[in-house]
């Protein structure tokens, strides 16, 4: 177990070595400079992108970028707030989304849980079909046109929350944007909650359970739950990385200093800011890996029957 | 030897008791279409996709206006008005204002958007375009997803851990990079979406497949085939493959309405569908801009997307459930 | 499971900590809509019109301009003009930056040498086509700094000398750009960080920020109690809100969150039906020019068709700008004939507008389908071709107004101009500008935003050297004219000026090098408890220094 972990994470490092790479080539060929260009000549032009290093061969470039890298700095930007040092920026806009993503995947997941399961146990009835009915309502709605939905209600009509965003009072303004955020995860969680456990709950070692007595909630517990939960965890694990990576629209809406506006920022904005979409993109792979790593690690706890030390060897 | 008869045995009781049926065999697909068929929400589901699918194909065609037609008048004067921000109205309607008097004798069902152009038709020229992207990205999403999930999860080890890396590097290039770049190569327009939906949404179909298959190839008819000397192919593909199909389903049910906004999302930045054309995402992009002041510019839009995904589901629960009839037993 | 789920609580926990409290806007405190981010607070680098708001309210430049775009004293008491022309002597006033230092003429030398040297989109500004500072060009393309013709012979003395006399050369000073900058604390700081959060952001004007990060969606601004008109200050707490739906803004300002916000078109039908608030609706003339850019490299892909005058006339004369302006930008925008826009520039003797009169080039600018078909048909004989696919570029995060404009043109101009087919293309803006650089398009809607109140800060927008978003003409007629009315003979003469950049603008029009479309508005919803709100169509668009509420 032991080696396979160490073996799992010295591959994790090596993948995102090879993805920053990736990253860097990548985002040297997208379209739009890497500053703003009205009202510059030609020569502006071409003596700017030698200011920046950006004429010399690229793995030169790379080199650069990755001693700079491992000296623990993102760089400075080229053109997005004026080229300030990457790092301090981007912790800050990290630190909001981080927040706001943890507390909607607590929603998604506890909200999404109870619905599939009590769909699961109420099979065929009433319950089940308005479980069914909200979680597809979940994904045919917008997070953001459900976030219009609760500013008006939540914030005009009623005012319960405040209208924007305000870091001063953090919880009561997150408090929409997590919801609407954790809609779509709610519906996913319960759709895929309630389908596994019926087909855990219908499987042969369930039905012996049942025989030798086990009933209740020690049955779920122990046996229902348990391989149910692991397709489960599979779909809340991208989710994650998704909602801790902010959501640019809801950002804009509700006026959410975030990494989603952030990112969009660094690309859509007057030129293309390549250290910040580097620095992002970095910052974002090696948050899903780390979920992905995470994730191989719990199916081998959740489900015995998978055995790491099989697929290492 | 002795020949039984019918009354050498009697009933106790006169109680009726069933007999057992004998059923002709029947083919697979022809037992998936029985119980398909018996399931009425499965049946409504379908009626309801269908409908969409009459109205998406017919509405457009048969509409007075076309979808990017701009409703519009000249006056006495010269000038010209257009018929924008209508409130659905049927012929004359009952009140006249001044904006609408000049369109008081037009039908406009949905109404009309900010430049006048008959939302009826472009909502259902919006849900073929729509359609036409969910099938094409989704189908071909689940044929590379599924198959590269199977195979990653089944072979495991060397396999699996080359595979997986290959995924964690294929998604960690921000969707927003793909699209810009793949923008360089293409042509704007329905093909560059299909495109960058193919890049970005089979990975979590994969995903599914690979836990799947972690799962189901431990178990003991995995290992009877293996046993009874069954090649891999056959194994991935005709023994875990339908037992996969439950969650696959689900997964597919909510890659469609992620597949309509992402194209909306790519409208929304500059590389989506070209205008004028539109889609569903589009349109709700669009309503969302006046969502508190003229709120019958999202309805209809998103009511179609949520008539869709209801009948998307049911039919794919309907389908679940044929598939792998054991659910029926319970 | 259970480790995942105290993992949760600790996180839950973490959660309820990190949120302090806070109370809800106190009634009567100012909070302004900004419609995009503040790109940057460092005056050498920022390129877009919140930023310049954002910098104007904390810093003070020499000159400042009053309600009616006069300037007036600021930071310079007062200044003597040589009788060239060309040199200005401002004596400063005894003011402070907010960490106590006195404001000196040094940091104005110091600001305008970094300028030029760092500035990109608007290094331009200190050059020869607008405030012809002596070397700024050379400076600005590699030459040493201190050649540059400003000198600081006492702290309060500021001398600038010029390569031409510039008639708007002190209204100029009020523009961000010729902003000082607190020498001493600039290079006190790392790198790149000046102007990154309230600590290392230095005011000497009214105001003094309290919160603020890049791209944060919300500034906080305070009274600066050192600023050195502090008595005529009368806001002490207000805010900048970013906003950027105009459905979110009006409900913002219905529910008293926001207190001055722009609406966009059916917001604006909304609010007129409304007569609570209709009473605080006003209409801001921007002085934005929104325009058609043709692209007349006959090299480009489609073969050079818009090389051809006629064809770029027939489009021209094919649109119908008075439904473009009444209809889909519907926020008081006005249809515009003319390559300057309206409510710009007015004669410092006659107080008329320079493009006061809309009719002066019908003649190539107008609606007029008959008109638009003759030109088409002789393009199509001198072409040899009967069709024409082109391609209309436009940025799209510009915002669903030109989402709008566009798919209207495309329309107005296939309905009048048969065989005329124009595919839309929108794109995120820093593509859009790479398109545009480097001539990959044939027709782009693109604006522009005046910098100073004078119609060359548009007329050099299509000089032969101008900027590189330009449309690939050249002209010899039109480079001369504006050649002898930036450094030329006629920068001295007024009214020769005056009427020499009309002959520049007939050449352009009747080349129809570009076609204009309107004049942008801003409908501005201010609550009736605050007034004193200045708008400017150049430059820095609005001053909150006066400002009061209720």
């Amino acid at each position: 177990m032991t080696k396979y972990v160490a073996k799992r994470i010295l591959m994790s490092v090596l993948t995102l070595l090879l993805i920053t790479f990736v990253l860097f080539v990548l985002i040297r060929i997208m379209p739009g400079n890497p500053f703003p260009v009205e009202r510059m000549t030609a020569d502006m032009i071409l003596q700017k992108r030698a200011e920046l290093g950006l004429d010399k061969p690229i793995l030169e470039q790379f080199v650069n970028y990755m001693s700079m890298l491992l000296s623990g700095s993102f760089g400075n930007g080229t053109s997005l707030y004026n080229g300030a040092p990457i790092k301090p920026i981007m912790l800050k806009c990290l630190e909001t989304s981080f927040r706001i993503g943890v507390l909607s995947i607590l929603f998604g997941t506890a909200v999404g849980l109870t619905i599939g399961i009590t769909a699961a146990l109420n099979r065929g009835k009433f319950l089940d079909g308005l479980c069914t009915v909200v979680s597809i309502l979940g994904v045919c709605i917008p997070s953001y046109v459900f976030m219009i939905f609760l500013q008006y209600f939540l914030s005009y009509k009623i005012p319960l929350f405040p209208y924007f965003f305000d870091p001063s009072q953090f919880l009561n303004s997150s408090i929409m944007p997590s919801l609407s955020l954790s809609l779509f995860s709610i519906s996913a969680v319960a759709r895929f909650t309630r389908n596994e456990m019926i087909e855990v709950m219908n499987s042969d070692y369930v039905k012996l359970a049942e025989a030798k007595g086990l009933y209740g909630f020690e049955l779920m517990r122990r046996h229902v739950l348990r391989n149910a939960l692991i397709p489960v965890v599979t779909v809340i694990a991208p989710l994650v990385v998704d909602l801790l990576t902010g959501a640019m629209v809801i950002e804009k809406i509700y006026g959410i200093n975030g990494v989603g506006s952030l990112m969009v920022n660094a690309i859509a904005g007057d030129g293309v800011d390549y250290n910040y979409v580097l620095a992002l993109g970095i910052v974002f792979s090696a948050l899903y890996i780390g979920v992905m790593l995470v994730l191989d690690i719990l199916y081998g706890i959740i489900d015995p029957r998978i055995s790491l030390a099989k697929e290492a060897g | 030897m002795y020949t039984p008869k019918d009354d050498d045995f009697d009933f106790l009781t006169d109680r009726d008791l069933s007999v057992d049926e004998n059923f002709a065999a029947q083919g697979y697909w022809k037992g998936v279409a029985v119980h398909f068929v018996r399931n009425r929400l499965a049946v409504a589901g379908a009626l309801i996709v269908c409908l969409v699918i009459v109205f998406a194909v017919l509405a457009p065609i048969v509409s007075p206006y076309s979808y990017d037609e701009i409703v519009s008048i000249q006056t006495t004067d010269g000038r010209q008005v257009i018929a924008k921000n209508l409130e659905p109205q049927l012929g004359a309607p009952a009140q006249v204002d001044d904006a609408s008097a000049n369109f008081a004798d037009k039908t406009f069902v949905f109404g009309t958007d900010e430049l006048g152009r008959d939302l009826w038709t472009r909502t259902w020229q919006g849900a073929r375009v729509s359609l036409i992207i969910a099938f094409v990205a989704i189908f071909i999403d689940m044929v590379i997803g599924t198959s590269y999930g199977l195979v990653s999860g089944y072979f495991g080890g060397r396999v699996d851990n080359v595979m997986q890396r290959f995924i964690e590097i294929e998604s960690s290039v921000p969707t927003l990079v793909i699209i810009s770049i793949l923008a360089i190569f293409m042509e704007k327009g329905i093909g560059l979406v299909i495109a960058s939906l193919l890049l970005t949404e089979w990975i979590g179909m994969s995903k599914i497949a690979r836990a799947e298959c972690l799962k189901l190839k431990e178990r003991e008819y995995v290992l009877a085939s293996r046993t009874l000397g069954a090649g891999s192919f056959h194994i991935i593909f005709k023994q875990i493959l339908p037992n996969t199909i439950g969650p696959i389903i689900t997964q597919v049910m909510f890659s469609i309405p992620v597949a309509i906004f992402t194209e909306a999302f790519l409208s929304f930045v500059g590389v989506g569908i070209v205008l004028p054309q539109c889609s569903l995402g589009s349109l709700i992009e669009a309503g969302f801009n006046n969502i508190t002041v003229l709120p019958y510019q999202i309805l209809p839009p998103i009511t179609v997307l949520a008539l869709l995904m209801l009948g998307f589901n049911l039919v794919g629960d309907g389908f679940r459930e044929a598939l792998a009839p054991k659910l029926e037993d319970m | 499971m259970k480790k995942i789920f105290s993992l949760l609580m600790i996180c839950a926990l973490f959660l309820i900590t990190g949120c302090g409290g806070g109370s809800d806007n106190a009634a009567g405190k100012l909070s302004v809509m900004l419609g995009s981010n503040v790109v940057s607070l460092d005056s050498a680098k920022c390129t877009d019109p919140a930023s310049f708001e954002v910098i104007a309210d904390c810093i003070d430049g020499l000159i400042q301009l009053d309600a009616d775009g006069k300037p007036i004293p600021a930071i310079a008491e007062s200044f003597d003009v040589s009788a060239d022309g060309k040199t200005y002597t401002f004596h400063l006033r005894d003011a402070k930056w907010s960490n106590g230092d006195p404001v000196t003429a040094d940091d104005f030398v110091f600001a305008w040498r970094r300028h030029c040297q760092e500035s990109d989109k608007y290094a331009y500004i200190m050059g020869n086509t607008v405030a012809c500072v002596k070397n700024a060009d050379a400076v600005t393309k590699g030459d040493d700094p201190t050649t540059l013709g400003v000198s600081a012979p006492d702290p309060k003395t500021f001398v600038v000398e010029l390569d031409a006399p510039v008639s708007f050369f002190p209204s100029l000073m009020a523009f961000p750009t010729f902003y000082p900058i607190n020498e001493k604390f600039f290079n006190g700081l790392d790198a790149g960080t000046y102007g990154t959060s309230p600590e290392t952001f230095l005011s000497n004007g009214a105001f003094v920020l309290s919160d603020y990060l890049p791209g944060a969606a919300n500034i906080q601004l305070k009274k600066n109690d050192g600023y050195w008109n502090a008595a005529n200050v009368k806001l002490d707490e207000w805010q900048y809100q970013v906003v950027s739906s105009s459905d979110n803004a009006l409900t913002a300002f219905k529910n008293g969150t926001l207190n001055v916000v722009d609406i966009g078109g059916s917001q604006i039908e909304s609010v007129k039906s409304d007569t609570a608030l209709v009473k605080d609706l006003q209409n801001i003339p921007s002085g934005s020019l929104y325009f058609i850019s043709f692209n007349q490299d006959p090299k480009n892909h489609h073969a050079g068709a818009l090389s051809n005058v006629n064809l770029r006339l027939a489009i021209s004369n094919a649109i119908d700008r008075e439904s473009l302006a009444a209809n889909f930008v519907a926020n008081g925008a006005k249809a515009t004939y003319t390559a300057i826009p309206i409510h710009f520039a007015p004669n410092a003797k006659t107080g008329k507008y320079f493009a006061e009169n809309q009719q002066q080039f019908a003649e190539y600018v107008g609606f007029n389908v008959d008109k638009a078909r003759d030109y088409l048909n002789k393009a199509k004989a001198e072409l040899g071709k009967d069709s024409f696919e082109l391609e209309f570029i436009y940025a799209n995060d510009s915002g669903n107004t030109v989402v709008k404009v566009a798919q209207a043109i495309k329309s107005q101009v296939e309905e009048n101009l048969p065989g005329v087919v124009l595919n839309l293309q929108p794109m995120p803006k820093a593509e859009y500008l790479d398109r545009l650089t480097s001539d990959s398009f044939d027709l782009a809607i693109n604006s522009w935003v005046p910098d100073y109140d004078d119609p060359m800060t548009f007329f050099t927008l299509w000089t032969t050297s101008g900027s590189e978003i330009c449309e690939h003409w050249s002209n010899a007629a039109y480079d001369k004219i504006i050649a002898d009315c930036t450094t030329g003979d006629l920068a001295a003469d007024y009214d020769a000026r005056w009427q020499a950049m009309y002959e520049a603008e007939k050449i352009l029009l009747e080349n129809a090098v570009i076609a204009p479309l309107y004049t942008g508005a801003n409908a501005t919803l201010i609550g009736s408890n605050v007034s004193g709100i200045e708008f400017h169509v150049a430059g820095v668009n609005r001053i909150f220094k006066s400002v009061t509420v209720k």
